[in-house]
């Protein structure tokens, strides 16, 4: 019995940070695409990152008082949002020093004040979404788990047609998110930069960093309706495939939207379509992600 | 579950926190020891030849390096190379790198369709601006 609840503790833990993370990708990502953010960084004087880290801790530490990424609130204990602070604002730190190396942007050959900088002034939205995570998509969890009983029974007896409803919903959420949030960035100059700069391996490791983070969103994070999709009648039901199904209609998205935007003809080499689009891919799967889950 | 219950910090949550804590006092201790360290100079920048000349089709690649060996951060490095035959200049080339801080190096080369080997080559930071 109190192994059990020693498990849950650290089960809950971790789909906290989770949680965290994932709405820190949300609302970081478009940001890391940014390089004039990246030439802040490599710029700025470490008096101005320490003001960065401190007026950080300030709004993260005002919006951790109303709404925090954790789900059990002591709200008597005076410590708490300061706690969750420090723990939001670490996420931010890491989750961006992480998309910085993967994105070839920190390497090591970057000096150390350039690093601190990059990793800082990148973090600030990573944790302020963060510190909104519960916010971004609401975490009905509990009240939901009511209402699914009745689902189920309903869902056993729903035909064909439906299933294949539930599919065209879910590309249509996965296309409507991507499109959000790739959109932004796909008619900049960054995604031909980054591309540039990644070999072969790393872009296999944005391929495996796309697919975790989709998954970590939509079936690890608990945010809002998660038992619903879980449940979800559609083709591709397991979360698995429907990661995998998401990631593709996701690059398949980020392509158009290169070629729409004129950064890539189709007189251009097929290794410039694959490493644009992957690269482009990774916010577009994020803004996927966030799309399944707010249809 | 009863409210005494609940207030107590789990295991879990305290390495979280702790692990939390340590990131980020890295991070602050890493500014506060840039802060510290930091050379109020202004950048100096240097530009340098490497050894190998490589020719493909006719064409003379010259690598080069470029460092900053200052304090700031130089924007706009102008990097200009002049290739001298018979003491006229034949050929110039010109890179422009957009940042360069402190301690970073930048490589990059200058293509000439005559062998630099024949005449003098002259490399120089042309100039920088400050951010």
């Amino acid at each position: 019995m109190a192994t059990k609840r020693q498990k849950n503790v650290w089960r809950s833990e971790i789909n906290d940070i989770i949680r965290g993370a994932c709405g820190g990708f949300l609302f970081g990502i478009p940001l890391l695409y940014t390089m004039e953010v990246w030439w802040i960084g490599s710029l700025v004087k470490p008096q101005l990152m320490m003001t960065a880290i401190a007026l950080m801790f300030i709004v993260v530490y005002l919006l951790n008082q109303t709404e925090g990424f954790r789900k059990r609130r002591y709200s008597w204990l005076a410590p708490q949002p300061a706690m969750d602070t420090i723990e939001a604002i670490a996420i931010g730190l890491a989750c961006s020093a992480f998309v910085l190396l993967l994105l070839r942007e920190l390497t090591p050959e970057t000096s150390l004040k350039e690093c601190l900088g990059k990793i800082i002034f990148e973090s600030v939205p990573f944790a302020l979404g963060v510190a909104l995570a519960s916010q971004l998509l609401g975490d009905t969890r509990n009240e939901n788990a009511e209402a699914q009983g009745s689902d189920r029974v309903n869902s056993t007896t729903k035909n064909k047609g439906d299933e294949l409803h539930a599919t065209f919903a879910d590309v249509g959420g996965t296309l409507i998110g991507a499109t959000i949030i790739a959109f932004n960035i796909a008619p900049t100059d960054e995604i031909p930069m980054l591309a540039a700069a990644a070999s072969p391996p790393w872009q296999l490791a944005m391929i495996v960093t796309s697919l975790l983070i989709s998954y970590g969103i939509v079936f690890q994070a608990g945010f809002s309706d998660q038992q619903k999709r879980k449940q979800q009648k559609g083709i591709f039901q397991r979360p698995s495939s429907e990661t995998i199904m998401s990631y593709l209609v996701s690059l398949l998205a980020s392509a158009f939207m290169l070629w729409f935007f004129q950064k890539l003809t189709f007189s251009d080499p097929w290794t410039m379509w694959l490493d644009h689009t992957l690269m482009l891919g990774l916010p577009a799967t994020i803004g996927g992600a966030a799309g399944r889950l707010a249809i | 579950m009863t409210k005494t219950e609940q207030p107590s910090r789990s295991i879990a949550e305290w390495v979280t926190f702790s692990v939390a804590s340590l990131i980020l006092g890295i991070i602050v201790s890493l500014v506060g020891y840039t802060w510290l360290n930091e050379k109020n100079q202004p950048p100096i920048v240097s530009v340098t030849k490497k050894q190998t000349i490589r020719e493909i089709n006719g064409q003379f690649y010259v690598p080069f390096e470029v460092v900053n060996s200052g304090g700031d951060t130089a924007e706009s490095v102008q990097i200009m190379a002049e290739l001298l035959i018979n003491g006229k200049v034949t050929e110039t080339g010109e890179q422009q790198i957009d940042f360069l801080s402190s301690g970073e190096s930048e490589e990059g080369a200058f293509i000439f369709s005559q062998n630099p080997r024949q005449g003098q080559l002259n490399l120089r930071v042309g100039s920088y601006k400050l951010p």
